[in-house]
């Protein structure tokens, strides 16, 4: 489980460093406050939702958090092994680099870890709209650019009313929060 | 042509629509190329972000396996506690037997030159076992 829990806050965070360090502060808080683990509820789940509660306290305390909670573009690319090569694909890793934190936090969730929107809700300390909000909105905006310039999208588009911005950078409402 | 939001696409392809929904769109999508060509994209960003995710998580698992696994701390030795016990035990005997016969020999003499050889020699076990408090 430590490698996901190392991939969760480095997804968070944006960069494996602060990654790291992030996972090693939540890990000492859940021993230390071990009492508030409830029997019954995903181990899993309880330290991803301990990891984002740390995370989202320590981000509170900065003078601007959104420029914290920024990382760049060649840290999150070194979250992805060098030696996969062809493997790898960078445009989607340049795409979840320029997410949010907790849209890409979320995307993890759903599809990386298998969660329900509900679960990644509780992980989040959200709602299942707005897990599936951030999931439409980034599902979206990569179908466009990923179909964009083919003549089929081109026609696509004057059909299909898509809810969303294509442009992940637009405005996200996970950032005013 | 029917139009289909992204939001019931999306749902549809993370499979959270329930069977009639699923039914619906599939029909939708036997004769809208549009539609499917949609649902195609967005299955494609679904599948590249699974890859991204799982190629983080390789890349956890290969630094992890790289750490160096540090050696177990060499356990201390832990001596013959019998034996210890028994030096112990000899030590306070040799320590008793110096403080009686040491400590106690001159508070003889002077009871000796005080009271009697034969008061004294009867007194002396007293006089000496309360000799160390004295000091």
């Amino acid at each position: 489980m430590l490698p996901r829990l190392q991939r969760f806050a480095d997804v968070l965070v944006g960069e494996k460093r602060e990654g790291k360090a992030l996972l090693r502060r939540a890990l000492h808080l859940m021993l230390a406050e071990h009492h508030r683990y409830q029997r019954g509820t995903p181990l899993d789940r309880f330290a991803f939702t301990e990891i984002y509660r740390v995370w989202l306290g320590e981000l509170r305390d900065h003078a601007d958090p959104l420029r914290q909670a920024k990382s760049s573009d060649e840290d999150f690319d070194r979250l992805f092994p060098k030696d996969r090569g062809a493997d790898l694909d960078a445009f989607t890793a340049t795409f979840l680099g320029q997410l949010p934190p907790q849209q890409r936090s979320t995307l993890l969730l759903v599809y990386g870890e298998g969660f329900d929107y509900v679960g990644a809700a509780k992980v989040l300390d959200s709602d299942a709209d707005t897990i599936q909000a951030r999931l439409i909105r980034a599902s979206a905006s990569l179908a466009d650019r990923l179909s964009s310039g083919s003549p089929a999208r081109k026609k696509a588009s004057s059909t299909i009313v898509t809810l969303y911005p294509a442009e992940a950078q637009e405005y996200d409402h996970d950032r005013a929060q | 042509m029917t139009e289909l939001s992204d939001e019931l696409l999306v749902a549809y392809v993370d499979g959270q629509l329930v069977r009639e929904q699923t039914r619906s769109v599939e029909k939708v999508l036997e004769h809208d190329d549009v539609v499917a060509r949609r649902v195609e994209a967005l299955k494609d960003a679904h599948g590249r972000f699974e890859s991204a995710f799982e190629a983080i998580l390789a890349g956890e698992l290969i630094e992890i396996l790289a750490a160096p696994v540090l050696p177990p701390r060499p356990k201390r030795k832990r001596g013959n506690g019998l034996a210890k016990i028994g030096i112990a035990v000899v030590g306070i005997g040799i320590a008793l037997a110096v403080l009686v016969r040491g400590y106690s020999w001159p508070l003889v003499l002077r009871a000796c030159s005080v009271t009697g050889p034969v008061a004294t020699m009867q007194d002396a076990p007293a006089k000496a076992q309360s000799a160390p408090s004295a000091y």
